[in-house]
């Protein structure tokens, strides 16, 4: 089964919609297209599918595309520490070298 | 009109807040959970969120002053909030500063059990060339002395150590006398087959731990674990008995591992386990390595079957507690150490970075270095990715600053996969680069398909569901976080 689900680009990130996806690959694959404006998903559920109907995947999907989108906001206004954390989790055992 | 505003106008306006770094997840159809950096976590209302991160969330919501005081966001009144945050953090990871803690000296691979689901891949214990030697235990016992980790703990593996009790006693002798003002533990990881007076007379001297396996009631640990005689439990109880008699009722553990005929037999498993006086048990899963993959016990049962033995076996210990029994999971408690406490108990599986190799590292019976227990179980099938050097032939900085170890540390740290990096159980999971790269050849995994994310998943959504609705499940897993 396919379904396409469309996006307007003006509300939505692509990266939020890449990620959205990614999220369900266990249950489609996905095809992203930019047209006019708007971001489209080809959704090819195969002939695999266990569990819950496609709608519900559907309606699972457009809010994890909400979800994204917050999560890239917060993301923006705030830092990583990933840099910082590795360098402590080093900081003791004298393989660093001194810059 | 009135000379009076109304008393909407004297609500404060939406603040000037700051947010913190925090992320969120889905607990069920009307929650999120949602978790700071130092890994605190609230269930907020789906609609809370949206309105968190707009700014809109007023300052006389009642979620807004818990909030603040959680560290998910600022304002001017809270000047010192982003100091205390980094204090938790740097709690959080002090752990990783100390580098590795955990020494695996597998002293031989000799092993009397024939288990079917063995991980390690044991040989018959005539065969003396899969001992280690004394010169590489003496190389070994150097590299683990040059941890700059304070305490060390050494951990005698097998196969079946107490084939090779003349190695421990060795190994344990000549720490005591090399290891200058560091703290240094001992386990031994045995079946209690082969246990003596007279070793269990040097062990108490030496205050060595035990840990064995118990799988269970007499028929399934039977089966489970097949030796000459049919008696290992016989054999396991007994050595318990005796161990506990020589060195102290704390002094020995026992570990389960979880196979097919387990799955409906949680409740006889945990009653064997207080039957022997045990205060806790660790319900676990077979992992993929080893003869488990090879006579295929690892594939006769899914994570979701697995999950129902866990959650039937949680809510046994729970009705236990509730009876006035004190009784723990030690799974949940590492887990709920790390969602209730700034503390990290140093669980390799449940680290990230990956705790291979700077939380633990192995020594195998030939002098190889491996980076995680798993790792040497994947050699002995044939796939020698994460063998790191050899004792005697490499130093210290080739060791740890191997690629073979810094790349899956690197690429597999949580905070910058695909979907980890946004998952609000992040700080409460791992990498494990050695259980995708035995599955899927891949440090990361696709996390969607990954067993090991859903497993852990369902059981973070799962503790956190049973606290979030029972002010006395919350209590008892505040104790076990507190005791972990």
């Amino acid at each position: 089964m396919k379904v396409d689900v469309t996006f307007d680009s003006a509300a939505f990130s692509v990266d939020a919609v890449k990620m959205a996806c990614y999220r369900f690959l266990d249950r489609f694959t996905s095809d992203i297209e930019l047209r006019e404006g708007r971001i489209v998903c080809h959704l090819d559920f195969g002939d695999k599918l266990a569990g819950p109907s496609p709608d519900a995947h559907v309606e699972s999907f457009k809010k994890e595309v909400l979800d994204q989108d917050l999560r890239l906001k917060l993301k923006a206004e705030t830092e990583p520490i990933r840099n910082l954390i590795l360098a402590h989790a080093f900081s003791k055992t004298g393989l660093i070298a001194d810059e | 009109m009135s000379e009076f505003h109304q008393i909407a106008s004297y609500k404060p306006r939406s603040p000037n807040y700051r947010l913190l770094p925090f992320r969120f997840t889905e607990l069920n159809d009307h929650d999120y959970v949602a978790t700071n950096l130092a890994g605190e976590y609230l269930v907020l209302a789906k609609d809370v969120v949206p309105k968190l991160i707009n700014h809109q969330l007023p300052t006389d919501d009642p979620l807004y002053t818990e909030l603040r005081a959680r560290h998910f966001l600022t304002d001017h009144t809270t000047a010192i909030a982003s100091d205390l945050l980094a204090i938790k953090v740097r709690t959080r990871y002090e752990r990783l500063a100390n580098f590795t803690s955990l020494h695996m000296f597998v002293v031989t691979l000799r092993c009397e059990h024939s288990c079917q689901y063995c991980q390690v891949s044991r040989q018959s214990d005539n065969k003396l060339q899969f001992d280690m030697s004394l010169a590489d235990a003496d190389a070994a016992l150097g590299l683990a002395l040059r941890s700059p980790s304070p305490y060390i703990k050494i951990e005698f593996q097998g196969g079946e150590p107490l084939l090779n009790t003349d190695l421990i006693r060795h190994i344990v002798t000549e720490a005591e006398r090399r290891k200058a003002d560091k703290e240094i533990e001992f386990v031994i990881a045995t079946n209690l087959a082969l246990i003596n007076p007279e070793f269990l007379a040097f062990c108490s001297e030496h205050d060595i731990k035990i840990s064995t396996s118990l799988d269970g009631p007499r028929d399934l640990h039977n089966r489970n674990r097949p030796r000459p005689g049919n008696d290992s439990y016989e054999k396991t109880i007994n050595g318990i008995r005796v161990v506990r008699a020589a060195l102290g009722r704390n002094k020995v553990s026992a570990l389960m591992t979880t196979t097919e005929a387990s799955l409906s037999r949680v409740k006889d498993i945990v009653d064997e386990y207080l039957a022997q006086e045990f205060s806790g048990i660790f319900l676990r899963p077979l992992s993929p390595y080893g003869f488990a993959i090879r006579t295929k016990s690892y594939m006769k049962y899914n994570t979701e079957r697995w999950l129902d033995f866990y959650k039937q076996g949680l809510e046994c210990i729970i009705a236990l507690n509730k009876q006035g029994i004190g009784f723990r999971e030690f799974y949940a408690s590492t887990i709920l150490a790390k969602m209730l406490t700034s503390g990290d108990p140093g669980y390799v599986d449940l680290m990230s970075p990956s705790g291979i190799g700077i939380a633990a590292v192995v020594y195998n019976y030939d002098g190889y270095v491996y980076a995680s227990d798993e790792s040497r179980m994947l050699a002995e099938m044939g796939d020698q990715h994460f063998r790191l050097g050899h004792v005697r032939e490499n130093s210290y900085d080739d060791i740890f600053l191997s690629p073979k170890l810094l790349k899956p540390i690197e690429d597999s740290f949580a905070y910058s996969n695909p979907m980890c990096h946004d998952c609000a159980f992040e700080p409460y999971c791992g990498a494990d680069p050695v259980f995708h790269w035995a599955l899927n050849k891949d440090y990361i995994g696709r996390k969607p398909e990954s067993e090991f994310c859903r497993r852990n998943m369902a059981i973070f959504q799962h503790l956190i569901g049973l606290m979030h609705g029972d002010g006395f499940i919350r209590q008892l897993f505040l104790k076990w976080a507190n005791r972990c």
